[in-house]
């Protein structure tokens, strides 16, 4: 009973070294180098940064 | 033919491709959608009749089927599965479609499942009514039920994957981050704490540790990841202003993947569970604070010199108004752990106040904002209506703060009577019943609300006012654009055809 009451700690464990796992892969993988282009990386020339995306319906820009 | 905007051929190419991702989700997205939407309404149904009942017990008081017991889990259950589950999977779908720069895969199998998922909220809600609930918080629903969500879930973890190996963008947004991990958590947590719970694997003491390991981490680890993650990709979209500072969204995302897991203990301060668990509970409940801080830091910085935008932008009102009340709900939940607290509030309407300052505060208002942003583009059609909109907004915003702020105040002092042996329990009812009944009015308000959410929602969905230009939709771009996707479709299948 005990071993198995363990389980739920033994899956957190689990769960807290797949994290450190994967953050070192992501490290390796050169995932945080260029972090300032990484923001970035969501506006494109067609919507750029600087241009509001989102207005109410019918409003006038 | 209309012309095209000017602009470099790339530019054209990338817009294009950006609205073709947005057509692939248009179905599979609106069916999760427009199901949580449903359950929306469902879940206040459910939620207005157990607050009359707090403050009026004999309503309803003679239905088998309606009594408090049966209709509160009803209403956990439908905004925890129906509502905010799917909300979030359709959100993260299209997401990570976005992200990753690629077509959402399988579109049929992810509609399908969404009814899946349906379903098994359908049962499960009527099993809970007929009195068969399992009274374990947040798995009330029978064991039969479970298919309905780990296979969907397995499905929506399956094609989050796709997309992210097949990724066309070279960069991993700070948002695939939370939106990969929330994937990976879900199965797990459900089916270890389904397993264990129904299969008499765990009893006692530690069927509750599992089962607060299982409602917290589904509340840390699956939903909230992914509003924080919509946050992070809609701020500075709707803004144009990229993130404050990427730095501190990595560290905010690995700092939560790291210590959330270790803080289901705090639900159960109190309990006789040995003391070294509930410590953790609480130091991983401390730790919190470092990735709440960075996100806080992040949003606020990010919108500062853009607040007037706010005004004009529903998405952005949504979604800042749940970010601001992410920071609130987290500080106060961190303080919320200790020891010293808890003896003061465990028992009062303190809980609840926190949790609705959290999943709806935070949580539903960000997905509410999405669902502004995300219609739209997967369908190609205009809101109806701003009114309709600032009715929503205004309602579920006062609502939840007049419930949360009212709430906490009355539960805090309700515990501090409570703790006075001096002072007769039923003083303690009487101290908080105006409160309660203050809850059913924010309530009723937050109900229209939904009302008018689902009203657009329909709306928009059914074309029944349909407008394929607007601010919204960005009258330079979308319906410019639709000639030229069409296009580009039709030259890709022909080249496709003369391969074969
Ligand atoms: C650092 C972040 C947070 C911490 C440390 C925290 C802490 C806590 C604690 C200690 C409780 C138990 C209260 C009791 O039973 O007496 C609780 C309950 C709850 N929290 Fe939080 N909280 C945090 C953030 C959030 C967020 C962001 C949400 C929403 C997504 C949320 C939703 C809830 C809900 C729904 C409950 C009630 C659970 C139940 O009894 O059914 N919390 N929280
Ligand atoms: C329409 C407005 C709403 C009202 C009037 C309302 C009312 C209630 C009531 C009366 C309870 C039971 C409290 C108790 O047992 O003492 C409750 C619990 C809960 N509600 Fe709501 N609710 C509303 C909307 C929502 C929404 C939209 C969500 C989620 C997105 C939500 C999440 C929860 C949760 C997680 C609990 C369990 C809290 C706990 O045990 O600590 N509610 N709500």
């Amino acid at each position: 009973m005990f071993l198995i009451s363990m389980l739920i700690w033994a899956t957190a464990l689990l769960g807290a070294v797949m994290t450190v796992w994967a953050l070192a892969w992501a490290v390796q993988r050169g995932e945080f180098r260029n972090l300032r282009q990484g923001a970035a990386s969501i506006f494109d020339a067609g919507e750029p940064i600087g241009q509001q995306t989102d207005f109410f319906p019918g409003a006038k820009r | 033919m209309m012309s095209l905007p000017e602009g470099p051929n790339e530019s054209k190419l990338q817009q294009i491709s950006r609205i073709r991702i947005d057509d692939s989700s248009r179905v599979p997205v609106s069916l999760w959608f427009a199901s949580s939407v449903f359950w929306l309404l469902m879940g206040s149904v459910a939620a207005l009749i157990s607050s009359v009942k707090m403050h009026n017990p004999d309503f309803l008081g003679n239905i088998e089927w309606l009594t408090f017991g049966r209709i509160r889990p009803v209403h956990l259950d439908i905004v925890f599965f129906g509502w905010s589950s799917m909300a979030a999977v359709g959100c993260l779908l299209w997401l990570q479609a976005r992200l990753c720069h690629v077509r959402l895969p399988w579109p049929l199998l992810l509609s399908g499942l969404a009814m899946v998922w349906n379903v098994g909220v359908c049962v499960g809600v009527m099993a809970v009514l007929a009195g068969h609930g399992s009274s374990i918080e947040y798995l009330e629903f029978p064991a039969y039920c479970a298919p309905f969500f780990a296979i969907p879930a397995l499905g929506v973890l399956a094609a989050n994957v796709k997309m992210y190996v097949t990724k066309e963008s070279q960069h991993t947004y700070v948002s695939q981050w939370y939106l990969l991990a929330a994937t990976v958590w879900l199965p797990i947590l459900y089916v270890t704490a389904m397993g264990c719970t129904y299969f008499g694997l765990v009893q006692g003491v530690s069927q509750a540790i599992t089962n607060w390991w299982f409602g917290h981490n589904a509340l840390g680890l699956w939903v909230t990841p992914i509003a924080v993650a919509t946050a992070y990709y809609l701020i500075p979209k709707v803004t144009g202003k990229p993130v404050h500072s990427y730095h501190l969204s990595l560290l905010g995302f690995w700092s939560l993947a790291i210590f959330y897991n270790w803080a289901g203990t705090h639900h159960l301060t109190g309990g006789p569970l040995p003391a070294w668990t509930i410590t953790v509970g609480v130091v991983g409940s401390m730790m919190m604070f470092i990735p709440v801080i960075t996100v806080a830091i992040n949003h606020h910085m990010t919108m500062r010199g853009v607040f007037h935008m706010l005004k004009t932008s529903p998405t952005l009102r949504f979604t800042v108004f749940g970010s601001v009340m992410y920071t609130v709900a987290s500080f106060q939940g961190s303080l919320e752990a200790l020891r010293s607290h808890q003896e003061i509030t465990h028992f009062t309407q303190y809980t609840i106040g926190h949790a609705h300052l959290g999943l709806y505060g935070f949580f539903s208002m960000i997905m509410f904002g999405a669902m502004y942003y995300i219609f739209p583009r997967i369908t190609n059609n205009e809101w109806s209506s701003a009114r309709l909109i600032k009715v929503h907004f205004w309602g579920s915003s006062i609502g939840v703060l007049a419930y949360g702020i009212g709430l906490c105040w009355a539960g805090w002092w309700q515990g501090v009577m409570m703790n006075d042996p001096a002072i007769p329990f039923l003083d303690t009812v009487a101290y908080i019943r105006p409160y309660l009944i203050m809850r059913s009015v924010s309530g009723t308000g937050m109900t229209i609300a939904h009302i008018a959410f689902a009203i657009s929602v329909w709306r928009i969905l059914s074309r029944h006012h349909f407008v394929m230009s607007g601010p919204t939709l960005f009258t330079t771009t979308r319906p410019a654009w639709r000639e030229f996707v069409n296009e580009q479709e039709k030259r890709e299948q022909a080249e496709l055809e003369a391969q074969s």
